[in-house]
C-alpha cells in the first residue's frame, strides 16, 4: 500500500513538477472573475436582480453552461498521462521496475481522477469567493443541495469523460489524437443521441445516462423506465468496460 | 564428456541471467527463434548481431517489455513471465536511449525510481551519483543535459536498486570517444568491483572486443556462437603463450626483412612453418608458426645475417572473426 501511495506521489510530480500545472487553474480563475465581471457590468438589472454567490457557482458548474469547461481541461489533462510516457519514451524505465503494469496504470488513473476533484474544488471556491465579494452571502432560490447536487452531477460527467481519455489514451499512445477524439465525443454527444433517439437502446448508450441531475428534481427522464438506479448502472457497467479496456490492453502491450 | 555435464550443471546453479529457448514471433517471422545463454557473476557479456538480427527484441524480452511466445528467462531463478516484480528487481537497465522526464531534474528523476524501489536511501542516490560524476549536474533540469550526461543519468538509475545483473541496449550510441572510453571504464569497474553482471548489446565490434569476456553471436533470431573473449587474446598474451607450449598453438608473424625470397628459403626450413603471405614490394612476410618455435625462427634469422625491421602477430580481429561467424553479412 505504502508503495502504491508512492506510484501517486511519483505521477502527481509528474504532472505538478510541469510549467503547465497552473494552467487549468488559472483558465478557470479567469472565466470565473470574467463572469462575474461581465454579470455585475452588463447584464440588465432585471436578469442580475437576486443573483448571489450560489448562483455564481451553479452557473459554473451548470454542465450545459461553462461546466464543460472543467471537462475540457480534465481531457487535456488526463491524455497525456499515458501517451506522454510513450512521446518522451520514459515508459522504458518506467515498465521495467518492481511493480506490475496494473500497479503503474493504476496510479495513473487514481492521480487524473484526484487532479480533477481537485480542480473541481477549486473552481467551486473560487466562484464562492467572487460571488460572495460581488453579490454578498444571501441564499435565495438557490440553495446548498442544489450547489452539491450540480457539483456532483458535473464531477460524475467529467470523471466519465475523464476515463474515455484515459482508455483512449492507452489504446491511442497518442496525445493529440487522445484529445482530438475526446473533444469530439464531448461536443457530439447531443448529436449522437438525437440520432440515435429512434432506437429502443438509445436507454442503454452512455450518454442519455450521462446526466443525473434530473433524477433529482423530479423531471422526466429522457426515456421512458429510466431511473437514477438505472443511469447509474449504465455509467457503472461503461466506466468497468473503459477501465477493462485499458488495463488489459496496457498490460498486454509490447513496448517497442 | 562427464566433466562438460558437471560443468553445465555448476554453471546453471550459479547463472544469474539465464535465457531459455526465448522465441518472438510476429507474423510469420519468428524475431527471435529458440534462442538460449547464460550469464554468471561479474561477467560482461556481449549481444553481436547484424541489423535486424534480433538484439533489440532479445534485450527487450529478457526485461519484460516485450511478451515472449515461448521460452522464459530467468534472474536469479525468478522467473520474468511469471514473477515478474521479484525478477526484474534485480536487474537494472537501460534501453536504447536513456529518456527521462526534461522539465524535471536530474534529482527528481532519480527520486522518481527511488520511490519505485525498495530500501533506496538518500546516501545510495548521492553514491550513484558520484560514482558517474554527475555531481555538479543534479539541480539542473535534464531538458539541458547533453546526450553523454543523459547516458550517466541513465547509468545511475540502473544501479540505484542494487542489481545483480546490468542490461545495456547500445549504451555507446552517440557517445563521443571520450565518452565511450568512460563508459568502458565504468562498465569494467562496476563489474569487476561489485561483482554485477553486464548484458551489452552494440554493433561497435571494436568497442564489445574492449569490453566483453564473452560474446554471444545472433544472426536472423538464432544463436551462431557463443565465444570466450578477453585474456587468451588481449593482457595476458605472453603468459599464455608459455603455457600454452603444449598445446598446438599457431600464431600468424608478419615480418619485415631487407631480403623476402631469402628470408623465405631459410625459413623452409624450420619445422612446423607454413608461409602464408609474402609482399616483396613492402619487404613484408606472412607465416604461420607454432608459438613455441618463434625464438629458433629468431635464432635462424640472424644466423643467415637477414636484418629484421619488424616482428608482429597478426591478429583475427573480432570483426573479422564476426564477418566469418555471420557469413559477411552487412553489420550495421
Amino acid at each position: 500500500m505504502l508503495n502504491f501511495g508512492n506510484l501517486v506521489i511519483n505521477e502527481w510530480l509528474k504532472m505538478y513538477k510541469k510549467r503547465s500545472f497552473f494552467i487549468p487553474f488559472a483558465i478557470m480563475a479567469v472565466i470565473i472573475i470574467g463572469f462575474v465581471y461581465l454579470m455585475k457590468s452588463f447584464a440588465p438589472a432585471t436578469i442580475t436582480a437576486g443573483i448571489t454567490s450560489f448562483d455564481v457557482i451553479n452557473e459554473m458548474m451548470n454542465y450545459n453552461g461553462l461546466g464543460q469547461i472543467i471537462t475540457f481541461l480534465a481531457i487535456i489533462c488526463t491524455a497525456g498521462s499515458v501517451t506522454k510516457e510513450h512521446s518522451q519514451g520514459t515508459i522504458k524505465f518506467l515498465l521495467i521496475r518492481s511493480h506490475s503494469r496494473s500497479a503503474i496504470l493504476a496510479s495513473k488513473y487514481v492521480t487524473v481522477l484526484l487532479f480533477i476533484v481537485m480542480l473541481t474544488l477549486f473552481t467551486l471556491a473560487v466562484s464562492f469567493a467572487a460571488g460572495v465579494i460581488v453579490y454578498g452571502f444571501e441564499i435565495h432560490d438557490v440553495t446548498w443541495r442544489d450547489v452539491l447536487l450540480t457539483t456532483a452531477a458535473a464531477l460524475i460527467r467529467t470523471w466519465v469523460y475523464a476515463t474515455i481519455t484515459f482508455m483512449l489514451g492507452v489504446l491511442t499512445r497518442s496525445t493529440g489524437a487522445t484529445i482530438g477524439a475526446s473533444m469530439v465525443i464531448v461536443v457530439l454527444n447531443g448529436l449522437i443521441i438525437f440520432l440515435l433517439s429512434k432506437y429502443a437502446f438509445i436507454k442503454y448508450v452512455l450518454f442519455t445516462n450521462i446526466d443525473l441531475l434530473p433524477y433529482f428534481y423530479n423531471q422526466n427522464p429522457p426515456y421512458e423506465g429510466m431511473t437514477l438506479g438505472f443511469s447509474i448502472s449504465v455509467i457503472a457497467v461503461y466506466v468497468f468496460l473503459f477501465l477493462a479496456g485499458s488495463f488489459v490492453t496496457f498490460k498486454k502491450r509490447d513496448i517497442a | 564428456m562427464t566433466l562438460d555435464n558437471e560443468q553445465i550443471s555448476e554453471s546453471n546453479i550459479q547463472a544469474v541471467l539465464s535465457v531459455k529457448g526465448i522465441t518472438k514471433i510476429m507474423g510469420k517471422q519468428k524475431l527471435v527463434n529458440q534462442l538460449s545463454f547464460d550469464m554468471h557473476q561479474g561477467e560482461i557479456v556481449g549481444l553481436l548481431g547484424p541489423n535486424g538480427a534480433g538484439k533489440t527484441t532479445t534485450i527487450r524480452m529478457i526485461v519484460g517489455l516485450i511478451a515472449m511466445n515461448e521460452g522464459d528467462v530467468l534472474v536469479k531463478g525468478h522467473s520474468i513471465r511469471t514473477d515478474f516484480a521479484k525478477a526484474i528487481s534485480h536487474v537494472g537497465g537501460i534501453i536504447e536511449n536513456p529518456e527521462f522526464y526534461p522539465y524535471m531534474t536530474g534529482y527528481d528523476n532519480l527520486k522518481q525510481y527511488k520511490r519505485m524501489g525498495e530500501g533506496i536511501t538518500e546516501e545510495r542516490i548521492s553514491e550513484v551519483v558520484k560514482l558517474v560524476g554527475l555531481e555538479g549536474a543534479m539541480s539542473k533540469r535534464v531538458k539541458a543535459y547533453s546526450l553523454g550526461m543523459r547516458q550517466r543519468l541513465g547509468i545511475a538509475q540502473a544501479l540505484l536498486h542494487k542489481p545483480a545483473i546490468l542490461i545495456l541496449d547500445e549504451p555507446t550510441n552517440g557517445l563521443d570517444p571520450a565518452g565511450i572510453r568512460e563508459m568502458r571504464d565504468y562498465l569494467k569497474k562496476i563489474a569487476s568491483e561489485e561483482g554485477i553482471s553486464i548484458l551489452v548489446s552494440s554493433h561497435l565490434l571494436a568497442e564489445m572486443e574492449l569490453m566483453c569476456n564473452r560474446v554471444v553471436v545472433i544472426q536472423e533470431g538464432k544463436l551462431v556462437t557463443v565465444r570466450t573473449l578477453g585474456a587468451a587474446n588481449i593482457e595476458n598474451n605472453g603468459v599464455d603463450a608459455v603455457n600454452g607450449t603444449n598445446r598446438s598453438n599457431i600464431v600468424q608473424i608478419n615480418l619485415r626483412v631487407n631480403d623476402v625470397v631469402q628470408t623465405k628459403d631459410s625459413l623452409l626450413h624450420l619445422k612446423d612453418i607454413r608461409i602464408v603471405g609474402i609482399s616483396p614490394e613492402k619487404n613484408d612476410i606472412t607465416v604461420a608458426i607454432d608459438d613455441s618455435s618463434i625464438p629458433l625462427l629468431v635464432n635462424t634469422l640472424c644466423e643467415k645475417g637477414i636484418a629484421l625491421y619488424r616482428m608482429e602477430e597478426v591478429k583475427e580481429s573480432l570483426e573479422d572473426e564476426f564477418l566469418k561467424w555471420t557469413g559477411g553479412n552487412q553489420i550495421a
